[in-house]
């Protein structure tokens, strides 16, 4: 009996040295504790790489936003968009559904948006938690870079699926499941947020961080406040699906359009940015130079693998050439009739319509411009053949986003000076943005002025027209017609000039029917002839080009024509994508795209 | 304390002797009754009392008795337990005669302790030692694959390392790993992959709950015990097992001839408008018959047609005495596999000790070592960069003869998209170095009669080493954001580390309850801690000319990418059991189990998981009322269990959100980033629960010639781990409990001795298995989808599971053949487009231009267009019945072994022949012969035009059957799902023992020589490579998908097996 004893003792002496208190305890090991992470700035700025790797994600920025958000209107178009039923082209011709095939899937732009966000919420929590900003400027510049980028993030899902949930604490079981918010709520948030931000941020070149346009810094803090106030205090399709103001007095027109004034006018006196030649600024960008201080105010810093700017968005190479090896390039492009809505002093329309792609050669050299078609235009913004490394990834280009420059700020200076103090007040900032369209006719300008300056309204239509002709390509578009509730209207009347203009009619009637065209000396370039108000076939055919093509944007067999292509459904019923089905069968109910009337 | 106990042991042991001094010595001899060999190890006991002893290696023993005399019990494992009565000998000589019915002694190992078959009340099946030997494999999984009715072992391809997946009785899990538990002596492994199967002595298989439950938390997917070899008797006994021979690829699948090939790159140029893609490679259209007498590669052949060669050796060497036995094996394996540059060897060493220190205090000690070198990258891999390096298109679709600016160089262009399949082999290099060692020790003590204090320790290490090499060639290298188009070497350096105490106490109360009550307590208490970490590096940008050893060797000579040192958190495991084993007169049987395990997995509310489960049998065929049927009926048992068996099987640290660093390329100014983990924390996760019922017979028949097992069973998982899609909340996904899964089934299995003479022995051995899975809900979520990704996005969600139907289906089109010349009003010549006819569905928007003879779908939605929406269920890829059957014969010296298994009624998802039979994007791609001239819709005219005349064309296809291969992109239609039953002859062995006068002086007590199959033949309908195949195993979402498997070989082995 006693050997039971001994060996129950035994039993019970391992099995207590077993079962104490922290025998089931499991630590994560290779992690670092928050209190560390955010208390040392060289560590925090960790945090900062982990929001930007969301926007770099297969189907985040890089992927699918990037490329689809913005289309269609009167200046930016889905290439393809003749396919009205194809997934692709209806996310651009407001006739999209729940299920479409580029969007509904998990790890799409939507998901990774609010990956970024929650990585920020954690963030934005641990600094003021351990971050000590009052005495150290360091943690405060990362807190206000997490907090612009935060607000970038909530800028592009309101402008992509409108009324979103608003999440601005780190996920807790509480809060797994949200519904769609009203956007003032978020607005109002964000407002706070990038003023508190500004107060953190140096101007651009103030220290080393913001000497590169790849790091947030005041200018672009304001600016960005600049563009969410003019965006809450304008027109939308809201939570019960009609189109108006926001009815929160502190989002009042005039309260945003003063915010919008206060910013830009403190940019602009700041003297820390300026404008470069048209051409230049683009040049620059796809030299990737990346020095702060000049137009560019902040870039999505894609590495040279990631990315998918020009591969998208830039000028088509059908073939890898001297230019790139990868053959990419056109997904989108400008609206046809941008084509003939710069007068032709205009330096604006070469940089950003080009009608012609690369094609020929053998792979590495030896490609020459070839006319595309009246109907496939590209952003001559994106090129490779601009870039100073020959891209050789066949999935991504590495060109940065450019998300806003001095130019916007400059024309939003110029909106809302007009709509507080008149035309008077205004004139010298649309003037800068002119004169620097037309370096060689000031005359030009000198006289657009005076009509633009004739009254209040007058300036506002002149502002709207303006802002076609220097942003095309960089997809400003959308949301602006949409917060000026001229959405409708604009692709109305984009419609009814594309119509006219493939029939030769309105002011398009004089203009010929074909281009002629050659490869100029230098093997490469493409001259045309025919693309500009006052050629005629006549003039063409007595060029003696080598060749010439009708230059139409009809397609033979073609099911539905470019105009009617534009838009499918009324634009103004579904100014939003809609939440994806994966998303609505994983928010256990709470949300729904019943203001989309799908 | 040890000290104490062991004084005390030994105190106690001289009482015991001291008190037996007017006795007398006894010495004797046993032998078998029909060979006289001795027998080393039977145990004799003297009747009455506690005292007994054992044979020694010469089969002699030696026992005091009272000088009066007394009855001496001898007992040995597959004899007939002899009672002798000794009066005045003093020299004994006993025989023991075979017990021809088994069943009374086999024992089955049921997770710490065995018990005899007999008394089963549980669902267990078993192999033994002669079946897991009797194929040449290297594997003991594949060895017993169709042997046990319940177990579905299907290898996922043909390569030497393939992953086998198991399955017990279906695996309720729908996100999670379905894989049962691994016990190797008592150790969890995480796979048996590396043990020698020549060292294997028994295979158990627990299937219910009412077995599992004594694994509790770990159980709900089965267990699978394995018992390696230690010397049974202490006899000295030397075997060596040795076979080689030659492998050969199984199947080839033919492609286009090159005079097609060129045909059909013509007349895909002309449909695709680009005339150019043909006239830059292959010349002008008149030219073309220069193709007719070419000569062409078998790039197939070239790849993987070469002859493989398998050398399989085991030497083992067993003895010691009555109180020592040890067992010390080695076993080698080196396989030259049929693909080039791949191969395999392994090396074991196996060491069992057992010392009975004490009668009452026993030592045991094992170790046992693995050491297994893989060489070459195969076809393709799981955690793959892109599905673009899979790498047996290239076998394939490469142009069967060179084609100027085409296979010249190892550039490609984005329409073609293929290298040299010989390149990609080199450029998709692999080595893999996994060393596996356990050490663990236990000492048993019976503290008092009966009652067994059993305490073990143990320590598995696991070091798996494996570098990849990605050549210049490949998709991930062209992508690489930092130095793209040179080489990279990726390594992968994890260990694995656990350390296990079991301490058991076993108490049979035999003594207290009189003859006819039996009852066995089991307690016990086990502590399992787990350590992993990985070191993964990965080198970009070496030089381009440096090929994958010099990387391995040089990495200095690149740039260092990737150094991530991942220490996972501990996955520890406390747990409490018990089990009680009752039995009245053998004839009514009960058994109890209790388990309570506490895991780190979970937070401290849900630590603790509780699993009990009780099960009771009824030995029928003892009952008086059966006693008419004694003459044919041996025995008879009905069995029911019911019980619950637990889940934890997901990653440790699944609690809380932590901070992670992670490597990043793709934002400039940081080579690193700080976020939380992309599966969000949830704190509230618990067990995943399988509640199992389990009824079943076993029956023996005309004295146990033939015996048999039915069993049905009905399953039930609830709270599921289930990874759950939460993209939009900030992270992808989160481990969550919700939904519950149902399997049922039945199994059957039969063992018919049906001739055993002298000279002549046939035995027939059969079982088969139903399993139906059902969803029986997903809680919120509707549904969940499966991509298996085998075309990148090309095809997107490919599977789909719902409530109300099972796991495993294949979601896709409906082929509705191709658009004949009816189909259309006709061609109009101004547009160059054929007019379909109204009401006839226009699939242009998805496989691209439609005419006559384009690939038609069916239109479920019936809204005129093809699109997402005429999706439906086309397959399912579960079987109705798997099984296998045996045939086992002796006659005179020779004997004769045919192992068959099947699978019958699933459905394979042949992605490879979807690739292989259209053109996606591509241009000068080669097809499968499938698509050859006279099969495909043709257009091309004998003047090299397209035809757009109705009569001409319908002329023209008048025999053909199949659409044109010219469609804009892959197409995932129910044409590609296929029947995968199939019936193998899976070993075919014969084999010849020499008699044994003649091994007798070659001073062998046995030799046998033989020649052995396997995989000698395969009846299938199947068009592919084969149909045991499941490639896209990265989520088990998408199962028996075929694409780009290893392909199987066939092999042909002579071997010996000799014992000394």
């Amino acid at each position: 009996m006693k050997k039971i004893i001994y060996a129950l003792f035994i039993i019970t002496g391992i099995t207590l040295v077993n079962s104490c208190k922290k025998t089931l305890d499991a630590p994560s090991k290779s992690s670092l504790d928050e209190s560390v992470i955010f208390s040392t700035p060289s560590l925090a700025e960790g945090s900062i790489a982990g929001i930007l790797q969301s926007f770099g994600e297969t189907n985040s920025y890089r992927g699918r936003f990037l490329v689809y958000y913005g289309l269609n209107n009167d200046t930016e178009v889905y290439n393809t968009l003749k396919a009205v039923d194809d997934d692709k082209a209806k996310l651009s011709n407001y006739n999209c559904n729940v299920n479409n095939s580029q969007m509904n899937t998990t790890d799409n732009a939507w998901a990774k948006f609010y990956e970024a966000i929650e990585r920020a919420n954690l963030a934005i929590r641990g600094i003021r938690t351990y971050g000590n900003i009052e005495s150290n400027p360091a943690m405060a510049q990362i807190l206000g870079e997490i907090l612009t980028l935060r607000a970038v993030i909530y800028n592009d899902l309101i402008k992509g699926w409108g009324d979103v949930p608003a999440r601005f604490e780190p996920i807790s079981t509480a809060t797994s499941y949200l519904p769609r918010n009203d956007r003032d709520v978020i607005y109002k948030q964000l407002l706070a947020d990038l003023n508190e931000a500004a107060g953190y941020l140096p101007w651009p070149g103030e220290n080393t961080t913001t000497a590169k346009v790849e790091r947030v810094n005041k200018a672009f803090a304001k600016g960005l406040r600049a563009r969410l106030a003019l965006a809450a205090g304008g027109y939308a399709q809201r939570l019960d699906g009609t189109i108006k103001l926001s009815s929160d007095p502190e989002l009042s027109h005039d309260k945003m359009y003063a915010i919008a004034k206060k910013e830009c006018l403190e940019i602009i006196s700041s003297g820390k940015l300026r404008l470069l030649g048209f051409e230049e600024v683009f040049r620059k960008l796809n030299e990737e130079t990346g020095t702060a201080g000049l137009e560019s105010m902040w870039e999505i810093p894609f590495s040279d693998g990631r990315g998918r700017v020009i591969f998208d968005l830039g000028v088509k190479h059908i073939k890898t050439d001297q230019y790139t090896g990868q053959n990419k390039g056109g997904t989108d492009g400008p609206n046809p009739i941008m084509l003939y809505e710069y007068e032709n002093e205009d330096v604006r329309r070469d940089v950003t319509v080009v009608p012609y792609e690369w094609d020929g050669g053998d792979g590495t050299k030896g490609a020459a411009q070839v006319p595309s078609a009246l109907g496939r235009l590209y952003f001559g913004k994106y090129r490779y053949e601009w870039m100073k490394r020959r891209v050789t990834s066949t999935n991504d280009d590495g060109l940065n986003w450019m998300y806003m420059r001095y130019a916007d700020v400059v024309l939003m200076a110029a909106e809302a000076v007009n709509d507080i103090d008149g035309p008077a007040a205004a004139a010298p900032y649309l003037k800068m943005i002119r004169d620097r369209a037309f370096p060689t006719a000031p005359a030009k300008v000198t006289a657009f002025m005076a009509t633009a300056t004739a009254s209040k309204t007058a300036f506002f239509d002149a502002v709207v027209n303006e802002r076609a002709l220097e942003f095309t390509g960089e997809m400003l578009r959308k949301s602006d017609l949409i917060r000026w509730n001229l959405l409708g209207t604009k692709l109305a009347e984009a419609k009814t000039k594309l119509q006219q203009l493939e029939n030769r009619q309105g002011k398009y009637a004089a203009l010929p029917a074909k281009i002629y065209y050659r490869t100029a000396a230098n093997g490469e370039t493409v001259e045309i002839y025919g693309l500009k108000f006052g050629d005629t076939d006549a003039q063409g055919l007595a060029l003696g080009y080598t060749s010439n093509k009708a230059w139409t944007m009809v397609t033979t067999g073609e099911t539905v024509s470019y105009w009617n292509a534009l838009y499918t459904k009324d634009p103004n019923m579904q100014q939003y994508w809609p939440i994806w089905q994966v998303f609505l069968d994983s928010s256990n109910g709470m949300l729904n795209n019943k203001n989309l009337g799908l | 304390m040890s000290r104490v106990l062991l004084l005390f042991t030994f105190l106690s042991f001289i009482g015991l002797s001291l008190a037996q001094a007017q006795n007398r010595q006894l010495t004797g001899a046993v032998k078998d009754k029909k060979d006289g060999q001795t027998l080393i190890g039977v145990s004799v006991a003297l009747a009455g009392t506690k005292n007994g002893t054992s044979t020694d290696a010469n089969g002699t023993f030696k026992i005091s008795i009272p000088a009066n005399g007394a009855v001496l019990t001898f007992t040995y494992i597959g004899y007939k337990t002899k009672n002798v009565t000794v009066t005045n000998e003093t020299k004994l000589s006993v025989t023991l005669d075979e017990d021809a019915n088994n069943l009374e002694e086999v024992t089955v190992n049921v997770g710490y302790g065995t018990v005899r078959k007999k008394d089963l009340t549980g669902a267990v099946g078993s192999v033994g030692a002669d079946v897991i030997a009797a194929a040449p494999v290297s594997s003991a999984l594949e060895a017993i694959q169709g042997r046990v009715a319940g177990i579905n072992i299907s290898s996922s391809e043909g390569s030497p390392d393939a992953q086998i997946n198991v399955r017990v009785r279906g695996g309720g899990s729908i996100t999670g790993d379905n894989s049962p538990l691994y016990i190797v002596d008592g150790f969890p492994v995480t796979s048996i992959a590396d043990i020698a199967p020549q060292d294997i002595e028994s295979i158990d298989v627990l299937k219910d709950a009412s077995s599992t439950a004594i694994y509790g938390a770990r159980g709900a997917n089965g267990v699978i015990l394995v018992t390696t070899k230690n010397s049974k008797d202490g006899k000295t006994n030397i075997t060596y097992n040795v076979f080689g021979g030659t492998r050969k690829v199984a199947k080839k699948l033919d492609v286009l001839s090159a005079s097609d090939y060129v045909h059909w790159q013509y007349e895909r140029a002309l449909l695709d408008g680009s005339i150019t893609d043909y006239t830059q490679y292959f010349g002008n259209y008149q030219d073309i018959d220069l193709y007719n007498n070419i000569a062409e590669n078998d790039w197939q052949d070239l790849s993987f047609g070469r002859t493989g060669t398998t050398f399989n050796q085991n030497l083992s060497i067993t003895g010691g005495s009555d109180k020592t036995k040890y067992s010390l094996s080695h076993s080698f394996v080196s396989d030259k596999a049929i693909m080039q540059m791949s191969d395999f060897k392994r090396q074991n060493i196996n060491f069992k000790l057992t010392h009975k220190l004490y009668s009452s205090l026993a030592l045991d000690f094992g170790f046992r070592y693995a050491d297994t070198k893989t060489n070459g990258g195969g076809t393709n891999e799981q955690n793959e960069k892109s599905s673009a390096d899979s790498r047996l298109k290239y076998a394939i679709l490469y142009p069967p003869f060179p084609v100027p600016g085409l296979t010249a160089s190892t550039e490609t262009n984005d329409e073609f998209n293929l290298y040299n399949p010989l390149v990609a082999i080199s450029d998709n290099d692999q080595y893999a170095h996994r060393k596996a060692y356990n050490i663990n020790g236990a000492a048993t003590y019976e503290i008092i009669d009966n009652l067994k204090l059993r305490s073990e320790v143990g320590y598995d290490g696991l070091r798996n080493d494996q570098d990849r090499f990605y050549g210049t060639t490949t998709y991930y290298v062209k992508n690489l954001a930092d130095y793209p188009n040179l080489p990279t070497l990726n390594s992968m350096n994890s260990t694995r580390n656990s350390f296990r105490n079991t301490n058991t106490l076993n108490y049979s109360f035999n003594k207290i309850l009189g003859q006819n009550h039996n009852l066995n307590v089991l307690l016990g208490q086990e502590f399992i801690k787990t350590e992993q970490n990985t070191l993964t590096t990965e080198v970009h940008g070496f030089p381009k000319t440096f090929g994958f050893e010099q990387t391995r060797v040089l990495t200095t000579q690149g740039k260092a990418a990737i150094i991530d040192n991942n220490f996972q958190p501990d996955d520890k495991l406390f747990s409490f059991f018990g089990r009680a084993n009752y039995d009245y007169k053998g004839k009514y049987l009960l058994s109890a189990t209790f388990r309570a395990d506490g895991s780190s997995k979970f937070s401290a509310v849900n630590h603790w998981g509780y699993f009990p489960s009780v099960s009771a049998g009824w030995r029928i065929s003892q009952e008086d009322f059966m006693k008419d049927t004694k003459s044919w009926l041996t025995d008879l048992k009905l069995r029911g269990s019911y019980g619950a068996a637990g889940n934890n099987n997901i990653p440790a640290g699944q609690i809380t959100q932590s901070f992670m660093n992670f490597n990043t390329t793709w934002i400039n100014g940081f080579n690193n980033y700080w976020a939380a983990s992309k599966i969000m924390a949830n704190p509230d996760l618990k067990w995943e629960t399988t509640v199992t019922r389990n009824i079943g017979l076993d029956f023996s028949l005309f004295n146990s010639k033939v015996t048999g097992t039915i069993d049905a069973y009905l399953n039930k998982t609830k709270d599921l781990l289930i990874l759950f899609p939460v993209g939009g909340t900030g992270y992808d996904a989160q481990y969550r409990n919700l939904g519950q899964t149902q399997n049922k089934g039945l199994e059957f299995s039969v063992n018919w001795n049906a001739i055993k003479e002298k000279n002549f022995d046939l035995t027939v051995n059969a079982n088969i298995s139903f399993n139906r899975n059902k969803v029986i809900s997903l809680g919120s979520v509707k549904n969940i989808n499966g991509t298996s990704g085998w075309a990148s996005t090309e095809v997107g969600v490919d599977y789909l599971v719902e409530e109300g139907a099972s796991i495993g289906r294949i979601y896709g089109y409906k082929s509705a053949g191709r658009y004949e010349i009816s189909d259309f009003t006709g061609y109009d010549a101004t547009s160059g487009k054929w007019t379909l006819k109204p009401g006839i569905v226009d699939a242009t928007s998805f496989v691209g231009t439609v005419r006559p003879g384009t690939m038609k779908i069916e239109d479920i939605s019936g809204d005129g267009k093809i699109d997402l929406s005429d999706r439906s269920i086309i397959g399912n890829t579960n079987p109705l019945n798997t099984g296998g059957f045996s045939l086992n014969s002796r006659i005179y010296n020779f004997d004769l072994g045919a192992y068959f298994n099947w699978s019958y009624g699933n459905d394979v998802y042949n992605a490879n022949k979807i690739e292989y039979t259209s053109t996606s994007k591509y241009a000068s791609r080669n097809l499968i012969s499938v698509m050859e001239s006279g099969q495909r819709w043709t257009n091309l005219k004998a003047d090299g035009t397209i035809s757009n005349d109705p009569a001409e064309l319908t002329a023209m296809n008048a025999n053909t059957t199949l659409w044109s291969p010219y469609t804009k992109t892959f197409v995932l239609s129910d044409w590609a799902v296929e029947d995968g039953s199939f019936l193998r002859l899976s070993t075919l062995t014969l084999g010849y023992t020499l008699p044994e006068k003649i091994s007798s002086k070659l001073k062998m007590k046995k030799l046998r020589f033989y020649a052995s199959a396997y995989n000698v033949w395969l009846w299938t309908n199947y068009s592919g490579f084969d149909p045991e195949v499941s490639t896209r195993r990265n989520t088990p979402l998408t199962p028996g998908v075929d694409y780009s498997a290893y392909p199987r070989s066939k092999s042909f082995v002579f071997g010996l097996n000799v014992n000394f």
